[in-house]
């Protein structure tokens, strides 16, 4: 009974281990999400759909909160971190909306 | 005496002429009427709790018939001037994009992209109307919230493939052959704006929506967003208000024709209502389904129609949270909602039903 448990505990920290190798770049790129998803809809929210921050708040809110998103009303740049990243993004110019900086 | 006779009559031809077919230009106009919108009012814009994101939460309805409008309603803060998040809706009004290019004899539907875009290498048998179908045959996982560790989508525009959208969507491996399988995909439309791209000049590249289809049907509010490339975000990027994105709408239920010019050859629009077979065989129940990057109100074999209150020729854009620009030929009606859906309340059935509820109590 005992070895049979260990069996299938091998088994499992085994399989874990080859599902996280095997999504090993999706895990990596995952606490990316939320930051750059904030940012970006964000300031498309202020800056192109011209609603004021209270509503653009809320509007990106997600399940997991952020540890802070602030906004440069000045230069129209919105910077968010979460998840222990940080991501920016800011207005490119007029009709071109958007974007996440690299 | 004869001659002023002449004149008056040629002058109540031109009014005749002229009253039967409304253009938005400079502006729309609204239709006089009397009718009851209470139950799309009830329908699309509930009392909603204030905290929350429950239910159907519409943030425009505009609904237009022979181009006049017939209704009009915002929720704040979202305005008439609003260039709203048209999200998926994008994807429709680039092909509309891709239409005026195709007119100008800028490509052939069968052409393989590659010879647009070169990144495309690795893929040289996926043609325009491959990518137009959605069935490039590329691996991919379409999905927004729900399973963001392996979507396609949400790498694509938020980590791995921002810089590139195109590019990212290049070095997917292939799935299936090209053209065999419909598989909803916002990659084969960003290399669709990526081998637009690459059909013009350098220097005409950049304004090119502007130019060739915003500006001819007087939209003001547009704005498209771009990649780290440069490259339009064909598949989710676009920002127009609801009178704006009414007016692509125009543009299609006129087959292309936008006043006395004909922006888009004969023949486009009907691609773009065609059923693309293998979509048609596949689709879910309730599911539209795919033409020429357009949804249409077909049925798959053997069923219902998936928006059943609607006539068979109604078409769509479709965009995530509920965006939505539906043309419906045959009653010459257009509607736009905007919405900020959350959840799966909304029903594009319930809502088309409403509209054309109200225009049978008016014919009656």
């Amino acid at each position: 009974m005992k070895r049979w448990l260990r069996f299938a505990a091998l088994l499992l920290v085994g399989g874990a281990g080859l599902w996280v190798w095997s999504a090993r770049q999706a895990l990596h790129d995952f606490p990316d999400i939320l930051p750059a998803y904030s940012a970006k809809e964000y300031c498309s929210c202020r800056f192109v759909m011209g609603f004021d921050a209270a509503y653009c708040r809320r509007y990106v809110e997600q399940y997991l909160p952020l540890a802070s998103l602030e906004e440069d009303t000045a230069r129209q740049s919105v910077s968010a971190q979460g998840l222990g990243r940080r991501q920016q993004a800011a207005v490119q110019g007029a009709g071109e909306g958007c974007r996440l900086l690299p | 005496m004869r001659r002023l006779w002449q004149g008056v009559g040629l002058m109540l031809l031109c009014a005749c002429a002229a009253a039967q077919e409304v253009w938005p230009v400079p502006d729309w106009q609204r239709a006089d009427n009397a009718l009851n919108w209470q139950a799309l009012d009830d329908y699309a814009f509930p009392t909603l709790a204030a905290s929350g994101r429950a239910g159907v939460r519409s943030d425009a309805l505009l609904v237009i018939r022979d181009g006049r409008i017939l209704y009009e309603r915002y929720r704040a803060p979202t305005r008439a001037t609003t260039p709203h998040l048209t999200w998926s809706v994008s994807k429709s009004v680039l092909a509309t994009l891709l239409g005026v290019a195709y007119g100008q004899q800028r490509f052939q539907l069968a052409d393989p992209a590659l010879r647009y875009y070169p990144a495309l290498h690795q893929h040289p048998d996926v043609r325009l109307i491959d990518l137009l179908h959605w069935a490039s045959g590329l691996d991919w996982q379409e999905d927004y919230e729900y399973a963001p560790l392996n979507s396609s989508v949400v790498a694509m525009l938020y980590t791995r493939g921002r810089q590139d959208m195109a590019g990212y969507t290049a070095a997917r491996p292939a799935a299936v052959a090209p053209g065999t399988r419909f598989l909803y995909s916002s990659g084969d439309s960003n290399l669709l704006a990526a081998a637009l791209r690459g059909m013009l000049a350098d220097q005409d590249a950049g304004d090119y929506a502007r130019r060739a289809l915003f500006d001819p049907l007087g939209i003001r509010s547009a704005v498209w967003e771009r990649d780290g490339a440069g490259t339009l975000v064909g598949s989710s990027y676009l920002y127009l208000s609801a009178r704006d994105l009414a007016r692509i709408g125009l543009l299609l239920l006129r087959d292309g024709r936008w006043q006395d010019q004909q922006l888009l050859p004969k023949g486009w629009v009907s691609f773009n209502r065609t059923p693309f077979a293998p979509a048609q065989a596949a689709a879910a129940p309730g599911e539209p389904i795919a033409g020429g990057h357009w949804w249409l109100n077909q049925p798959a074999a053997g069923r219902a129609r998936p928006w059943p209150d609607a006539p068979a020729d109604t078409y769509a854009a479709l965009g995530h949270w509920g965006q939505a620009l539906y043309v419906v030929p045959s009653e010459r009606l257009l509607i736009v909602r905007y919405g900020d859906d959350r959840d799966t309340s909304y029903s594009h059935n319930a809502l088309l039903a409403r509209v054309l509820a109200v225009l049978a109590e008016e014919a009656r």
